[in-house]
């Protein structure tokens, strides 16, 4: 790392708090404009709402007979079992929006005129990051209402629910840290959205779909090492087995885990952007 | 009898229009291209030319009128009209990922050159458009001007009797377009029948044996260019006032003959009496209190044949959008009904 | 229009001119087709970055359904027990469709550059223009579906059906890729811009999914299993899985062959009608 970032303003700002309120400002005014954008163009997170209910819809219809099989959880169908994976997905698909957003930010000159400003560096990517987590968290409660008229019921209850509902925004801050960072890096929409199927194969590899202990061989091994793994089984405990601290701790605990390192990469391509200027 | 009739005429087109919706993009064009002669279509983006060329090449049908290339209908014989022509559109649309010799081979495929005649073919083209060197490069390397000459290579694989020119030379730098239009006069030369759009008046004063003026959709002017520079008739003087001064300005310039559209901030009058008026001008000027910043005197150029039928200028037009409208004293002074406003009256 | 008049002649004297005015004998359907479907090979080289996502997502997609669903096989009376015997021919047919597909972007970018104009205005007959790239499209089916099969087989896939079933794979994979061919090109003739590679992308991902992709019928219930029975991709699928489930028989082929044939006329005619009203 070879620049230091500051946070703008509030670095120079004379009172530490008067700082700080600028910061949570700037920061906010970002917020504002992701989750805006997210808001005003439908048509460009459709595809993350539509997609994983789609997968649902296809799986609960092909897989309904094979939740008797030995190693499958005791679930009332496979919607319930399907529900966290597609909350994991859908959150997967809108990070990439999201991390193609700032690219493109990037690409037209919107990012270099938000530098030139006194803005903090660091709430321009919090901010973003904010958005991430606001629609993260829409989508595991929209995923949640659509499929409970089809007969899913969340075993753990409200608290369970909001458990779920925290779960999906910081995860949609833990992964929108690895497309920002990666947007940082090339500054390329196409690169970001080109990440989209590695995204989608570290999915497969792991129980997002169907459960761990029924794969076997190499695969499980790999499924047994992803941590996508044990954030869906905490989300999907919390549905169809009911409240648990253990599936409170990896729900939570899991993605917190991811963002800290996806945000530390992110700061770290933000500053080696930064000193390239 | 076709052939016969398209030995004098291979193009004619007959009240040719097409609508895209609302929009009248031709609203009923009569041309007649003589046999070996270079014909320019003259006109602003968006008169029609490309329009009007696209129909008369078979990618697009008329709503009315019709339309024969080298004899053949251009709706019904289609494919004839095809075996015939030349074509080399506007923007050079070439495939960037393949090389020249790829698509002069392609392109002799496409139009049924025999298999053993096509290297011979696509050598002399290439080296009659100066890319020999660069055959064997893929087009996404090459620059505007040599994209347009291998455009024009492609064009004339099958040695057309017609070749079609949509704004050869838009883009490019001065020596390419002379490069080309040297190529042009070539091809004329050994009786080729060119048709070629241009926004540039100096582009179809120098190539074309004869003009046509297109604007809205209208022809509103068709001859030699120096029939309608003669038509013109008198030299335009220009003088730039102060803007305060433009009012006082333009009434002593209208004694010494008609006033003309000039681009903005400047004022025009065609001096009836020519260059020998000119001390007169500048005299009454003096006289009238106005000060000159700059004063010249045009002989007739097809901009003035443009601005005439017009009533705006074709030069600079981009420049400001209030040509059309504003600057036209000649056209509202009411003196006497200029062939342009007809034609603005009939295209809006 | 048999005669071809070489009508517009010179009418001045020319001197010295190297030009011998002739009009065009027109390239024939064969070596037109050839001549474009060579040049859609040309780009496979050129532009990787378009062909690779294409070879490696059926892969990719061969390995994760046969990992992650592992188990359907044990699922009583399910027609083979190895995963990956059941989804390797799905994968087949997914690349087989985005080799179509493939086509139909290349499609919009020559009608978005105006190289299609350049096509267009060639006397060659319009069936070229579609059987030029649909050409194109069965070169990439083949090498995709032959990598897919190599890898497949890497990983455990076993042929029970002999080279009759290697033979249906492939005839499955031609009419997948002639289907997606046409739609994608119809598509693209009459949208003309980018709206065309999504929906032909978003359709034909559909079509393929709402049948028995991903586990036999009888294992299906409800709305899919409804819309799976009547989806002439159904019958395509089962046509490719011949080889990988037991033996081969009439009765899993004939009715793969008649989707093929129907969708496959249906498709080219759709794109023949866009391809015809380009000019209107």
């Amino acid at each position: 790392m070879t620049a230091t970032i500051t946070t703008g303003a509030a670095a120079r700002s004379p009172h530490a708090a008067d700082g700080s309120r600028v910061f949570l400002r700037q920061t906010w005014a970002m917020s504002k404009r992701s989750i805006l954008a997210i808001a005003r163009q439908p048509a460009l997170v459709a595809p993350s709402l539509i997609f994983p209910l789609f997968f649902a819809a296809l799986g609960a219809s092909s897989f309904s007979k094979a939740t008797n099989l030995p190693g499958f959880p005791k679930v009332d169908s496979f919607l319930s079992f399907a529900l966290a994976g597609s909350i994991v997905q859908g959150v997967l698909f809108g990070s990439v929006t999201g991390g193609a957003a700032l690219a493109i930010d990037i690409e037209d000159g919107f990012f270099d005129r938000l530098l030139a400003s006194p803005t903090s560096r660091v709430g321009i990517l919090l901010g973003r990051l904010a958005g991430a987590a606001a629609f993260g968290a829409f989508q595991a409660l929209f995923f949640t209402l659509v499929l409970i008229p089809f007969g899913v019921r969340i075993a753990s209850g409200p608290v369970g629910l909001a458990v779920i509902v925290a779960s999906g925004g910081i995860t949609g801050i833990a992964i929108g840290g690895f497309t920002a960072a990666l947007a940082l890096k090339t500054g390329s929409s196409e690169a970001v959205q080109g990440s989209f199927p590695l995204l989608f194969v570290a999915m497969f590899f792991s129980s997002a779909f169907f459960p761990r202990q029924t794969m076997q061989g190499v695969y499980r091994r790999i499924a047994d090492l992803n941590p996508i793994s044990y954030l869906v089984e905490g989300i999907r405990g919390l549905i169809v087995d009911g409240f648990d601290t253990v599936y409170v701790a990896q729900a939570i605990v899991v993605p917190i885990a991811i963002g800290v390192a996806s945000i530390a990469l992110a700061l770290r391509m933000l500053s080696s952007r930064l000193a390239a200027r | 009898m076709i052939a016969s009739a398209s030995q004098k005429s291979p193009i004619v087109a007959r009240g040719l229009v097409r609508h895209f919706g609302d929009v009248k993009a031709v609203d009923g064009v009569d041309l007649e291209v003589h046999a070996g002669e270079i014909f320019g279509f003259l006109g602003p983006n968006g008169a029609g030319k490309s329009t009007t060329v696209r129909m008369l090449t078979t990618l697009l049908k008329p709503t009315a009128g019709t339309a024969t290339v080298a004899g053949f209908d251009v709706v019904k014989q289609a494919d004839s009209v095809r075996r015939s022509i030349g074509v080399a559109l506007q923007d050079a649309a070439i495939d960037p990922l393949m090389t020249g010799n790829e698509l002069l081979e392609l392109q002799s495929v496409l139009y049924g050159i025999p298999a053993g005649s096509v290297r011979q073919r696509a050598d002399e083209l290439l080296e009659r458009v100066g890319l020999t060197a660069a055959a064997d490069r893929r087009v996404g390397t090459y620059s505007g001007g040599m994209r347009r000459r291998l455009d024009l290579a492609l064009s004339l694989i099958h040695q057309p009797t017609v070749l079609f020119l949509d704004e050869p030379t838009t883009g490019l730098d001065p020596m390419s377009r002379i490069t080309l239009w040297e190529e042009v006069r070539r091809l004329n030369s050994e009786g080729t029948t060119v048709l070629l759009t241009t926004q540039y008046l100096e582009e179809a004063d120098q190539l074309a044996d004869r003009v046509a003026i297109i604007d809205h959709g209208v022809i509103v002017q068709q001859g030699t260019p120096t029939e309608l520079k003669a038509a013109v008739g008198a030299p335009t003087l220009l003088i730039t006032v102060s803007a305060s001064q433009a009012e006082q300005a333009t009434s002593t310039l209208s004694r010494f003959g008609e006033l003309r559209p000039t681009a903005e901030g400047s004022l025009g009058v065609g001096l009836v009496g020519g260059a020998r008026q000119v001390t007169d001008v500048v005299r009454a000027l003096d006289e009238a209190g106005v000060s000159v910043h700059h004063l010249e005197l045009n002989e007739p150029s097809l901009d003035d044949v443009f601005a005439e039928a017009t009533g705006h200028r074709l030069e600079g037009a981009g420049a400001s959008s209030s040509n059309d409208d504003d600057v036209s004293p000649a056209a509202e002074d009411g003196s006497e009904p200029t062939r342009g406003r007809r034609g603005r009256r009939r295209s809006r | 229009m048999t005669t071809i008049v070489n009508s517009a002649g010179p009418s001045r004297p020319v001197s010295g001119g190297s030009f011998d005015h002739t009009s065009a004998p027109g390239g024939t359907v064969l070596r037109s087709s050839a001549g474009l479907a060579i040049r859609g090979l040309r780009s496979i080289r050129r532009l990787p970055s378009a062909f690779i996502p294409a070879l490696m997502m059926p892969i990719v997609q061969a390995i994760a359904f046969s990992g992650t669903f592992f188990a359907i096989t044990k699922i009583p009376g399910f027609p083979t027990d190895r995963s990956i015997n059941w989804y390797l021919p799905l994968a087949c047919c997914m690349g087989a469709g985005f080799s179509g597909i493939g086509i139909g972007f290349s499609t919009i970018r020559d009608l978005e550059t105006g190289f299609f104009d350049r096509l267009r205005m060639a006397p060659t007959p319009t069936a070229s223009l579609i059987l030029g790239p649909l050409f194109g499209a069965w070169i990439r089916m083949m090498i995709v579906v032959t990598s897919v099969l190599a890898v497949g087989f890497a990983i455990g896939a076993r042929l029970t059906g002999g080279v009759l079933g290697i033979v249906n794979l492939y005839i499955a994979g031609f009419g997948v890729a002639t289907v997606a061919s046409g739609w994608a090109l119809g598509l693209a003739y009459r949208l003309k811009d980018m709206r065309a590679a999504a929906l032909m992308q978003l359709t034909f991902f559909n079509a393929i999914f709402l049948t028995n992709a991903q586990a036999p019928l009888f294992v299906m219930s409800g709305w899919l299993h409804t819309i799976a029975r009547v989806n002439p991709f159904t019958n395509i699928l089962r046509l490719a899985r011949t080889g990988f489930l037991g033996t081969v028989t009439w009765d899993d082929t004939w009715g793969g062959l008649v989707a093929i044939a129907g969708m496959g006329a249906a498709a080219m005619y759709f794109a023949w009608r866009g391809l015809r009203e380009l000019g209107n």
